[in-house]
Parts: C-alpha cells; sequence; structure tokens
C-alpha cells in the first residue's frame, strides 16, 4: 500500500526545509515524515501508514525541529526553512526506550511469532539495539483469539496499541470493527461490542492484518506456514471480480500459496475483499475438481470433456427442439474475461437463439 | 429495571441522535437501569439507534470509568483516593466500608444495594476524605459518619435537595478568614444563586450591556489584553491573547468553557458555577461576542450534579430575560450556551481531549497542529478557557484593565483562587492577589498546620504539580516564579503535608493516579506512567535499590520529550521535585528492614500486600 491517499496534495506547492543539513523540498500540507520519506529518509516510525489518517501515537518518529523542539514527524506539517534533525544520539536513546517500553508491554517472542522476519517492531528492535525486559514490569494480559474466525487470527499480546487496524478497518474498508477500549495501562482492542471477531460484524476483509506491523492480527494461514524470509512474491490479478485488484502471492518452500496480500500499484491501493485475501485455497486443494463429472443414477462419475461437452451439448439442443429456443438462459460469470463474456452472449444470441442472457455482475 | 428498547429510543430522541449526546444517552439510560450497569445489549440497541458503529460504543463505555458494562448495584460508593484525600485518611474510609458492609472495591453486597469502587478526585477536596454514593457528594467524613449515610441510604435515597451534604455546598467551602481581595468570589453568599433577579441585583450583565453598547470585539479582545489576564486552568496562557488567534469570518465558532476541574486538589471552579453561575454565563457571551463566535459550550465534569442543576437554571433564566438567544439585548449578537458533561476522566481536562469528549468519543488528546482555534469541536475554531478566566471577564469589562491589573505581579495580573487543602487548621478556597506566597496561605487563611503538627512540604498546582519543601515557604505562588523555581502554579492548588505524611507514599499515590488517568494513546505515557508507578511501589515495599531513583527520573525525562500531551509530560515534576527534597527518605526506603507505617498500610489496602 504505497500509493498517496490524496493526489491533489502532489500538486501543492513545493517547501523548502533541511533535514539533518540536507536540503529537501517537502510539499505544503504534508509532513516532516513525509517529505523524509520522499526524499529517502528513513525516519522510523510504528503507528503511521501511508494509507490512513495522522496518528502520532507510537512516538517513534521523534524528531528535533528548529533545535529546540521535539515534534512527531509523521503529524508535523512541513514549514519554509524549517530545521530537522532527524537522528542523533538523544534521538536514538528516545526511540530505545520507547521500544524497550513497547517490549516490555507485551509478549514479544519472534521464536513462535508468524511475523518474525516480517514485521515492523522488529526491524526497529534491531536498528535500535533494544534489549529484552528484564521481567520486572509485569506485562498486561490482554485477548488472544486464534479461532472465532475464518479469516483472522488476534494475539494482542503481541499488540503495540499503534491504531493501524482501528482505522484500516474505519477509513478503508468502513467497517468500524476495531476499536480501542478501556484506558490507560489498560486499553485494549475490542472487536464490535467486547465480542470474539468471529461474532462481530467482521467481514474478513483482512485488511487490518496487512497494516499490523506485529504479528497482533494476522490471517489465517490455510494451506501451510513458512518463514516469511523463505516466501517467495508473485504479483497477479484477482480472479473474481472486474475490479481486477492487484494481488501479491506468496509461495513457501514447498510451493504452497499461503497467503494474499493487497498490492500497492493496483486500483486496489494495496485493499483486498474477502474473496482476494483468502479466496484462493481452492487451487491447491486435493479435494478441487479437475476433471467434469457427470451424475448417472444419482452419482457422479468422472467424465472426459470431449464426453460432458458433447452431452451438455445434446441436452441443450434437446430442450431447444422440446421446448423452444426461449427456455434455455445463460448467466455469464464476473471471473470471466470481456472477450470470453462476449463470445458467451453471442453463443446465446446467435446459435441458441434467445435473449436470455446475464451476468452475474448484475445480481 | 431493565432497560427496554422503547425506552432507549425516548432517551435518543430527547437527547438527540447525532454522536456527541452518547454521554447524556448512557448517563440517562445507567441512571433509569437502577442498578448502574449499561448491559452489552442496552449498548448495542444504543448503537442501532444513533447509527454507531457497536465498537465505538465499546470503546466510549471503555473509556469513562463513571460507566460499567458489568454488573454493580443499587448504589455506587466512590471513595476518592486522590492527594488530599489520601493525606487526610481515604484509607480508614476503606476500612469503614469494609468492616461495616463486608466489601472491598470493585465488589457488590450480596444483596446487589451497594458496590464500592475507589476514584480520583471529586472536587470537594476542603472537606476531605470525601466520597460519592451514586451522583450525591460527601466530605468531611468519619467512620461513624460513613455508617451512618449508607444506612440512610439503605432505607431510602435521600430527596434531591438534600442529596449532597451541606458541607460540600460551594459557600461552605470557602474560607471565612478577613484580608482576601475578593473580587470573583466577591457577591457569593450575597446571590442567590438559583434566582438572575438576585444577580442584576448586584450588576449582573451591567458588563454585557457596556460590552454590546460600547465596543467592538477587537476593543475587547485588546482590553483583555491589556487586563494581562492569563488562563486560570494550569498552563497560564494570555487570554485576551488566545482569543485574538480565533479566525475571522462568518463560520460556526466555539466558545468553550472548561469546567472538567480534575486536577486533584482544586475546587475553585465547581463553586464559581454553584455560587456564581451567571457570572461564568455573562463572561462566556462576552467571550463570544469578541471571538464572533455563536455558541458555547460548558463543559462540567459529570460529577458535579449542582454545578449542572444551577447552570442550567441559570441558562434559562438569561435566555427568557434575553441574555442569550438572538438578538441579545437589541444588537445584531446572537449567542446562547449548552451543557455537556464529563464522565470520570481527568485527562478530558485538556483541551484537545474535552473537545473529542464533547463530540461523544474517547477522550484522546489530538495532536497539534492543528490546533483548536483553526479546528476544534466538530472540526471548527474553538476557544477553550477555564472556567475562573471567563469568570474573570465581566469585571475587567466594567473596571478596566488598570483597575484589574492593580492587584497581582506584573506579569500575573489580578486574584487567584487558591484551593487550600491536606493538614492544615482550616482548609477552603481563598481568593488573594496573584503571587501570594505559600507561608502566608498556611499561617494567615489556613490557620497554621493541623493540631500544631511541623510542615514537611506542599504540592502546589495538583497532582501534576510540584513539591515545595520549608526553602520555598516565600516563593510568591504565581504563574512565573513558580516556573522560575523549578515548580508549578497550575490551578492554584496548595496540598499542605505535615511530618506525618511519608515522602513515599506520596509519590506512590501521585503514580498511581497517573497511570490511572494517563489516556493510554502514547506510548510512552502508557507504558511510563505503568512503570513509574510499578517503580515507586517497589520502594514502598522497601524492596527499590538505589538505582530505582534514577531510573525514575530517567523515565520521567523520556516522557517530558516524547509524550503526545501535557499529562504524559506532567510526571517529570512531581517525581524530580519530590526526590529533590526527600532522596534521603527514598534511600531509607531501599533497606528492607526500614520501617513504615504509613507505606504499610497504603499497601495493605489497595495492593493487598504487606
Ligand atoms: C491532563 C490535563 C488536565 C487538565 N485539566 C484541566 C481542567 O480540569 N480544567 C482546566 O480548566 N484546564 C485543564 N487543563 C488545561 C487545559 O488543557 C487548557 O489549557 C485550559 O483549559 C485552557 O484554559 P485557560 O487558558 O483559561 O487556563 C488540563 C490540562 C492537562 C494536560
Ligand atoms: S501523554 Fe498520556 S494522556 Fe497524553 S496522549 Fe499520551 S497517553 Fe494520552
Ligand atoms: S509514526 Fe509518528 S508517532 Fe507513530
Amino acid at each position: 500500500m504505497s500509493k498517496s491517499p490524496d493526489a491533489t496534495l502532489v500538486q501543492a506547492p513545493g517547501v523548502t526545509l533541511t533535514i539533518d543539513g540536507r536540503t529537501v523540498v517537502g510539499r505544503k500540507g504534508r509532513t516532516i515524515l513525509e517529505a523524509a520519506l520522499e526524499n529517502g529518509i528513513k525516519i522510523p516510525y510504528l503507528c503511521y501508514h501511508p494509507r490512513i489518517s495522522r496518528t502520532g501515537a507510537c512516538r517513534i518518529c521523534l524528531v528535533k525541529v528548529n533545535d529546540t523542539m521535539f515534534k512527531t514527524a509523521c503529524t508535523e506539517p512541513v514549514a519554509e526553512n524549517m530545521k530537522v534533525v532527524s537522528e542523533d544520539a538523544e534521538l536514538a536513546a528516545i526511540r530505545k526506550d520507547i521500544l524497550e517500553m513497547l517490549l516490555s508491554e507485551g509478549d514479544h517472542n519472534c521464536l513462535y511469532c508468524d511475523a518474525n522476519g516480517a514485521c515492523e517492531l522488529q526491524d526497529l528492535v534491531k536498528r535500535y539495539d533494544a534489549q529484552m525486559p528484564t521481567g520486572e514490569f509485569p506485562r498486561r494480559k490482554r485477548e488472544i483469539d486464534e479461532a472465532s474466525s475464518k479469516g483472522l487470527k488476534r494475539n494482542e499480546d503481541r499488540c503495540v496499541l499503534c491504531g493501524r487496524c482501528v482505522k484500516a478497518c474505519g477509513e478503508i474498508q468502513i467497517s468500524n470493527v476495531w476499536q480501542f477500549t478501556g484506558r490507560g495501562s489498560k486499553t485494549h482492542l475490542t472487536s464490535g461490542l467486547f465480542e470474539k471477531i468471529g461474532d462481530s460484524p467482521c467481514v474478513n476483509c483482512g485488511t487490518c492484518s496487512q497494516l499490523c506491523p506485529t504479528g497482533a492480527i494476522m490471517p489465517q494461514l490455510p494451506l501451510g506456514n513458512g518463514f516469511n524470509w523463505e516466501l517467495q512474491k508473485e504479483s497477479s490479478i484477482c480472479i473474481y471480480c472486474g475490479v481486477g485488484c492487484k494481488i501479491d502471492f506468496h509461495k513457501n518452500k514447498e510451493g504452497m500459496l499461503v497467503k494474499a496480500t493487497g498490492n500497492g500499484d493496483g486500483p486496489n491501493e494495496g485493499h483486498l475483499c474477502v474473496k482476494g485475501r483468502f479466496g484462493f485455497d481452492f487451487m491447491q486443494k486435493p479435494t478441487r475438481l479437475i476433471s467434469p463429472l457427470i451424475k448417472e443414477n444419482g452419482e457422479f462419475r468422472e467424465a472426459a470433456w470431449e464426453e460432458a461437452l458433447d452431452f451438455v451439448a445434446g441436452k441443450l439442443k434437446k430442450i431447444k427442439a422440446d421446448s423452444g429456443p426461449d427456455s434455455v438462459g445463460a448467466l455469464a460469470s464476473a471471473k470471466c474475461s470481456n472477450e470470453d463474456n462476449y463470445l458467451m452472449q453471442k453463443f446465446v444470441r446467435a446459435v441458441v437463439g434467445t435473449n436470455n442472457i446475464d451476468h452475474c455482475a448484475r445480481l | 429495571m431493565t432497560i427496554t428498547r422503547d425506552t432507549i429510543r425516548k432517551v435518543v430522541l430527547e437527547r438527540g441522535k447525532a454522536m456527541e449526546h452518547l454521554m447524556l444517552i448512557l448517563r440517562d439510560l445507567e441512571t433509569l437501569s437502577g442498578n448502574n450497569q449499561l448491559t452489552t445489549k442496552t449498548l448495542e440497541e444504543v448503537a442501532e439507534e444513533m447509527n454507531l458503529p457497536t465498537s465505538a460504543v465499546a470503546g466510549f463505555v471503555g473509556f469513562y470509568t463513571m460507566f460499567s458494562y458489568k454488573p454493580r448495584a443499587r448504589y455506587v460508593i466512590r471513595v476518592c483516593k486522590s492527594g488530599p484525600c489520601n493525606v487526610m485518611g481515604a484509607c480508614t474510609i476503606f476500612d469503614a466500608i469494609e468492616k461495616h458492609l463486608g466489601i472491598k472495591p470493585g465488589e457488590a453486597t450480596t444483596d446487589g444495594v451497594f458496590f464500592l469502587e475507589k476514584c480520583e478526585c471529586l472536587g470537594i477536596c476542603s472537606v476531605a476524605p470525601a466520597m460519592m454514593i451514586n451522583y450525591d457528594l460527601h466530605g468531611n467524613l468519619t467512620e461513624k459518619k460513613v455508617v451512618d449515610l449508607i444506612e440512610r441510604y439503605r432505607k431510602q435515597k435521600p430527596a434531591v435537595a438534600e442529596a449532597s451534604g451541606p458541607e460540600v455546598e460551594g459557600r461552605e467551602c470557602i474560607v471565612k478568614a478577613d484580608g482576601q481581595t475578593k473580587r470573583l468570589t466577591g457577591a457569593i453568599g450575597a446571590i442567590d444563586p438559583l434566582k438572575i433577579d438576585s444577580y442584576l441585583g448586584l450588576k449582573g450583565y451591567e458588563a454585557l450591556k457596556k460590552t454590546l453598547k460600547e465596543f467592538t470585539p477587537e476593543q475587547v479582545v485588546q482590553i483583555v489584553k491589556d487586563s494581562g489576564l492569563r488562563g486560570r486552568g494550569g498552563a497560564g496562557f494570555p487570554a485576551g491573547l488566545k482569543w485574538s488567534f480565533m479566525p475571522k469570518g462568518d463560520m460556526p465558532k466555539y466558545t468553550v468553557c472548561n469546567a472538567d476541574e480534575g486536577e486533584p486538589g482544586t475546587y475553585k471552579d465547581r463553586i464559581l458555577m454553584e455560587e456564581n453561575p451567571h457570572q461564568l454565563i455573562e463572561g462566556m457571551t462576552i467571550a463570544g461576542y469578541a471571538m464572533g463566535s455563536q455558541t458555547g459550550y460548558i463543559y462540567v465534569r459529570g460529577e458535579f450534579r449542582r454545578a449542572i442543576d444551577r447552570l442550567q437554571l441559570a441558562i434559562e433564566q438569561a435566555r427568557s430575560k434575553g441574555f442569550l438567544g438572538s438578538n441579545i439585548l437589541g444588537s445584531a449578537f446572537n449567542f446562547d450556551i449548552f451543557i455537556k458533561e464529563g464522565g470520570g476522566a481527568y485527562v478530558c481536562g485538556e483541551e484537545s481531549s474535552l473537545i473529542n469528549s464533547m463530540e461523544g468519543k474517547r477522550g484522546y488528546p489530538r495532536f497539534r497542529p492543528p490546533f483548536p482555534a483553526g479546528s476544534g469541536f466538530q472540526k471548527r475554531p474553538t476557544t477553550v478557557n477555564n472556567v475562573e478566566t471567563y469568570a474573570s471577564a465581566p469585571m475587567i469589562i466594567l473596571n478596566g484593565a488598570d483597575w484589574y491589573k492593580s492587584v497581582g505581579t506584573p506579569k500575573c495580573t489580578g486574584t487567584k483562587l487558591y484551593c487550600l487543602s491536606g493538614k492544615m487548621n482550616r482548609t477552603g478556597l481563598v481568593e488573594l492577589p496573584m503571587g501570594t506566597t505559600l507561608r502566608e496561605l498556611i499561617e494567615v487563611y489556613g490557620g497554621g498546620m493541623k493540631d500544631g503538627g511541623k510542615f514537611k512540604f506542599a504540592q502546589v498546582g495538583g497532582t501534576a504539580g510540584g513539591i515545595l519543601g520549608p526553602d520555598l515557604l516565600d516563593l510568591p505562588l504565581d504563574i512565573d516564579q513558580t516556573i522560575q523555581a523549578g515548580v508549578t502554579l497550575g490551578s492554584g492548588v496548595v496540598l499542605a503535608c505535615d511530618e506525618s505524611v511519608c515522602a513515599v507514599d506520596f509519590l506512590l499515590n501521585v503514580l498511581a493516579f497517573f497511570e490511572h488517568e494517563s489516556c493510554g494513546q502514547c506510548a510512552p505515557c502508557r507504558i511510563g506512567t505503568s512503570q513509574l508507578h510499578r517503580l515507586s511501589r517497589r520502594f514502598a515495599e522497601r524492596r527499590a535499590d538505589e538505582g530505582d531513583i534514577d531510573r525514575m527520573i530517567g523515565k520521567t525525562m523520556v516522557m517530558k520529550k516524547a509524550s503526545l500531551c501535557a499529562l504524559g509530560q506532567s510526571p517529570v515534576m512531581p517525581v524530580t521535585t519530590i526526590l529533590k527534597n526527600f532522596r534521603r527518605e527514598f534511600e531509607r526506603h531501599c533497606d528492607s528492614g526500614h520501617k513504615c507505617p504509613a507505606c504499610d498500610k497504603t499497601l495493605r489496602r489497595f495492593y493487598g500486600t504487606a
């Protein structure tokens, strides 16, 4: 999900500032963090994500502005002649402290975490050399709900309360399933009204799992697991509907597809619906149909394509002859290409001789 | 009573369907429930009727401690454990209730009549220790008084008029001592707060008349600037300057009064609202005129029923006399005021959190920019000022800027309402020129330390304020001189402590408060407040090592630099000042053999240890 949420800002006038002594041009109305990232300066962050509104909660992106002020780069707009220091010993120490606080708040053990190797918290812990908690601050036990939903797993002991899921659900999917509840050190997430995800109004689009920087919300993996660093990614277009979302499919060492994520370059800008994100397991399931079946005496038997097509053609001809062409109708599929659909209506109109043709996308 | 769908529909219809009414809708329904519970079924139906996501309602209920979706009882007894009540013996009140009813905080009596909760400051600190039974406040508690009250409620709930104790009545909480410079409190006692005529008889609304007749909005702003009036909510920002930040133009603009008064030890705003509500209404109307705003809101903490009722009555009276509404006093100026209520969250006194709370959301502070003057309530230009600040406007208009400046210090003009609490012979509100010293406050107005005890320290400015030892007794308490001395005047709290108060126990209480009241949004404060609380507990348990002192200071420093709002930036002040004054005492608490009855008592009562 890398596209800017607001294309009009791209044309906004330039603002010149310095970051770490380098003169860069940001755009009016945008933040220091956005200006930095566009110019290849890697200010660290956790709660920021380009697809959602500004949050400013994790405080990891703290920078020094004009020598005196500490500001979060993800919320502070750029200003002409602003002087930004994105990293020095003091800032690094603050970031390390915050990271160690976060580590002590939850159960952040990469050894058994699904996000190992694909975790933004882990990356930052490495970058700032944050140390393991000593255990003197007892951690908050939060909700673990790994089975109620077919799409998502929740292990809130791995949550850093960045709020990306809340906004992913509220601003991208507009389902508003996630929200914070409780307060202070007892803050935690709720799905719906203190429900399990599976009982909540969640539609399993999985956008929260894609934006989650840690392993707190993960997709269920229907076809097996794999180490994140072994997964091979291939981009494709979703087969389900005419939007044509761009999807990254992740394949493990054994060649199994283990997950799908939205690709930011497609028309979906990284978003996917439940079908695109989870509806790929049929491809590699042993129960997948690989040859046509014909039902005889109430039982299915395998048949060759030749035989099956002849069978269907014969039946269609017979219906047309016995009851007229208008007794036949066809429903075309949104999964087919435009060319396939064109041929389908041609076949129904010209060969069968009826106008009874429709398309599932109109239903 | 179980809440039916019809009841919910009716309440939502009455209050309004928009999200901003969620607080009042839930408060109505909770009262109707008869057992102080909002069941998940009720919440789900409220969400449906208001067309809100269920998660928004869940998030809201979970944030405000006055609500509960878990079962409670017919009466919820909330006993205050904040600084002033703690110093004055809150522990003994919990003991008394446990002895009498057999319940600990979080438990209900088996007959479903009483449920006990601990809570933070109730805003009646001069009569500490204090508690609230449902919405009735009671102070000056003793073991006997608590038992009597409980038995009275068991028989029958007292009629509304006598519901809160007489000792809590605003005028009773003012120190009766000569020598005060009574400006804001001058009319208190002479005015019947229920009758607008009584206010009118004492030059009431004359300032508004003068404003509308003689001044342009710009001139009003200038007069307030000239008067030197600075915000009385804690930060001391110049009021006239703040008003001048409001954009010009015809868009909706909001004049918001911060009456959340959650800073432990503060109760001045409550007294002003209860005893002279029209003074505040007049002040806000003048401010509204100065800023070209048409609508005012007073956000009052939910615990202040008497203030809310009196303000509501006063607003209606002002409307009927033409001081509020359209074309006020024949001018082209339209202005009206509405009341919003809080739900038990200290952080909602922070102005951007207050604005979120007014919108029916979790009280999370907002990052700045945008500032409220650019994008506040409902994303519209908004100015937030404290009650005492607005209430000062009428007298400034009537008597002029020079008159206002004639008392106080050059940069901190006018009078200040100091809220005395703790171990003094006399506690209550006093009005004195800005810059009065701690010594004068304690010795003259507080009548000296209680029972001849020896002064050990005072916390000035509230729980977020600093600790002043004997060396600062002669520090003039105004906004700037306190800051220069490394402390703060804050909201004007003076909590005096004698030798019986243990510094470790005191700090433990302060840090428990911050953990409880952090909104939980930003990482350094959410986790930092929790870790500070834990570290201070190690001292109370006499398990700490000396390095823990510096670790506490280190944490507060990170929080100071990195937290999103001033709450997370606050603990540094009480922590560093108390450690500066009483480092030895903390070091002694590192010795497991050290005896400390004060810490033992707290640990037994609130932590179930020792
Ligand atoms: C945690 C926190 C709590 C606060 N509580 C209050 C309060 O209860 N009442 C108040 O007037 N200001 C409170 N403030 C200060 C407000 O944010 C704001 O500065 C003030 O209302 C502005 O009004 P003034 O300029 O008239 O003082 C609080 C600030 C913080 C950070
Ligand atoms: S500093 Fe504390 S109270 Fe303020 S936003 Fe952060 S968590 Fe909330
Ligand atoms: S990325 Fe800026 S505060 Fe989280």
